[in-house]
């Protein structure tokens, strides 16, 4: 068999491999919404570890890390920082936001306001902004898909195809299987991705610089100013890095996936251990970081988005199709379970605060699985549009997502812990959070060097706090 | 029952978790610099590995003084 048809082959064989393993493990469970949507409530500290790993990993990890490296250097530190700073941030908020859950039977993200404002408008308001949001999240995986089958098959098959081909099947499996195939899928990538990148990051450096300490003596050789951040409001400076850090970090468990994972534990403790446990797998980011490094001396001159390409390029160039085609599999089970988990997500706030809350239709468990299931392929063949349309690195991408996501951090805090905010003074932050970050954003405008959905999230917050003093106190607060 | 705002048992853990973010944001102007190097590695880079090995402790004597483990 041909180099290219081998790997290509490889890949082929794990994804399919994954997904009947998956099936396999939730062959026996009913579904009815609760048990589909956020998994029956019943997930423990390690089954919940592996889920939130899962959906945290993304291809961003794998291919837009090592992209940001090899084109940026050291701005791309900010993946580890921010995933950090949101364990901490997590550590206080998911066990509130899952007794809630509890207490009210609350299954999406949109539900959490809805019940705790006490009203339907600012509810189908959150689970359309929401879902709008998960389109671009949902493209990023795409995009790295494509770059991982146009790579594995050394440009001789049809890369765009290949991935509309691959990304349905993954539909049809979340239509099959829901929250709890998600998780099972995620065993098995988590391992792949954990080899793919322990050998990225470490033997890359060994082979060809001695060591990962050898890769940094040629950099400041080379490229010294790769190591550091520009100074203060320079662009991808200081004051850009610590901005950007907060921002991420506040949005890192507001996307409606990360609700569903949160409602999925067994009891808040489940959630407070992984908050102090996730740190650690944070550290791999680094592997991905040297890895991006090695491929700016070792294949230099990739520009725009063809940098998410880099480290996998060197791997072509050097290494054997087998090694090749098995770190291919674990890029593109990184794309897919993901996005497994957004489409889930995306589907079942629609249904449930749209179709069912909103319209009325679907009311009764057994047709909201069954709508919330038709939705999934609908978000899929939607999202695939999106992409086909549009066309940016993996970076860029994800960074539309934070802007938009993290605005509904305020919201949430303020549920938690003031009896003050209303669902008036909510909606007016999260809505004033898109007008200043959106235009800023298009525009590329960063004041004072900052982010410009941190500036966004600051807006957010202080019409949030005004309109909350201003206006008279909601009656009910699931504050504790 | 939760400690009030005013107790020490309400503003510990606070405090505590704010050290690892202060850490890795206002923090990092400060560090911002390729020497002394640890291992080989910048020290700005060093910085903020060592801070995501650090948190996972913070957050764990922030359970222990809640009771939750």
């Amino acid at each position: 068999m041909s180099g290219s048809g081998l790997a290509l082959a490889i890949v082929a064989a794990v994804v399919f491999g994954t997904i009947a393993f998956a099936l396999l493990g939730v062959h026996r469970i009913k579904m009815d919404p609760a048990q589909y949507i956020v998994g029956g409530r019943s997930f423990g500290t390690i089954f919940l570890w592996v889920l939130l790993a899962g959906e945290i990993y993304t291809t961003f990890t794998f291919l837009g890390i090592a992209g940001l490296s090899y084109s940026q250097g050291a701005p791309a530190f900010y993946v580890m920082a921010y995933g950090t700073c949101a364990y901490v941030i997590a550590y206080f908020i998911t066990p509130r936001i899952w007794q809630a859950g509890k207490d009210l039977n609350l299954l999406t993200g949109p539900d959490f306001f809805e019940t705790r404002y006490d009203s339907r408008r600012l509810g189908v308001g959150v689970a359309i902004v929401m879902f709008v949001m998960i389109v671009p999240y949902v493209a990023v995986q795409l995009s790295g898909l494509q770059i991982l089958l146009r790579i594995a098959g050394y440009g001789a098959y049809n890369a765009t195809a290949s991935v509309c081909i691959a990304f349905l099947i993954l539909a049809f499996f979340v239509f099959a299987t829901g929250l709890r195939g998600t998780a099972w899928a995620s065993v098995i990538k988590d391992a792949l991705v954990l080899g793919a990148v322990v050998f990225a990051g470490v033997a890359l450096p060994m082979r060809f610089f001695g060591s990962p300490s050898g890769l940094m003596q040629r950099l400041l050789e080379t490229h010294p100013q790769m190591l550091v951040l520009a100074p203060g409001d320079a662009y991808h400076g200081t004051i850009w890095f610590a901005s950007t850090v907060l921002l991420s970090a506040a949005g890192f468990f507001m996307g409606p996936h990360s609700f569903n994972a949160v409602y999925s534990a067994r009891s808040p403790d489940t959630l407070r251990r992984n908050a102090a446990l996730l740190p650690f797998y944070q550290c791999l980011v680094s592997l991905m970081i040297f890895a991006g490094l090695s491929a700016a001396l070792l294949a230099p001159g990739l520009k725009g988005p063809d940098v998410d390409q880099s480290f996998l390029l060197v791997v072509q160039r050097y290494y054997s199709p087998w090694i090749l085609g098995l770190i291919a599999s674990a890029g593109a089970l990184a794309a897919l379970i993901p996005a497994s988990a957004l489409l889930l997500a995306g589907a079942s706030v629609i249904t449930k605060n749209v179709a069912a809350d909103a319209f009325g239709l679907a009311t009764d468990p057994k047709s909201q699985t069954r709508l919330t299931r038709i939705l999934v392929l609908v978000v899929a063949l939607l999202a695939l549009g999106v992409w086909l349309v549009a066309g940016k690195t993996v970076v860029e991408l994800l960074l539309i997502y934070y802007n938009g996501i993290s605005q509904f951090l305020p919201g949430v805090v303020a549920a938690l812990v003031s009896k003050r905010a209303t669902a008036f003074s909510v909606g007016a932050g999260i809505a004033t959070g898109f007008v200043v970050a959106v235009p800023l954003a298009m525009l590329n405008i960063n004041p004072l060097g900052m982010n410009p959905g941190f500036v966004g999230l600051i807006a957010n917050i202080g019409v949030l706090v005004a309109l909350s003093l201003a206006t008279r106190p909601a009656s009910i607060a699931i504050a504790e | 029952m939760r400690p009030t705002p005013l107790s020490g048992a309400f503003w510990l853990p606070l405090i505590l978790a704010a050290v690892p973010v202060a850490a890795l944001t206002i923090a990092i102007p400060l560090v911002n610099r390729v020497e002394p190097r640890i291992f080989g590695m910048p020290f700005l880079l060093c910085w903020i590995v060592s801070w995501v090995l650090l948190t996972p402790a913070f957050l764990w004597k922030i359970g222990r003084l809640e009771r939750h483990w």
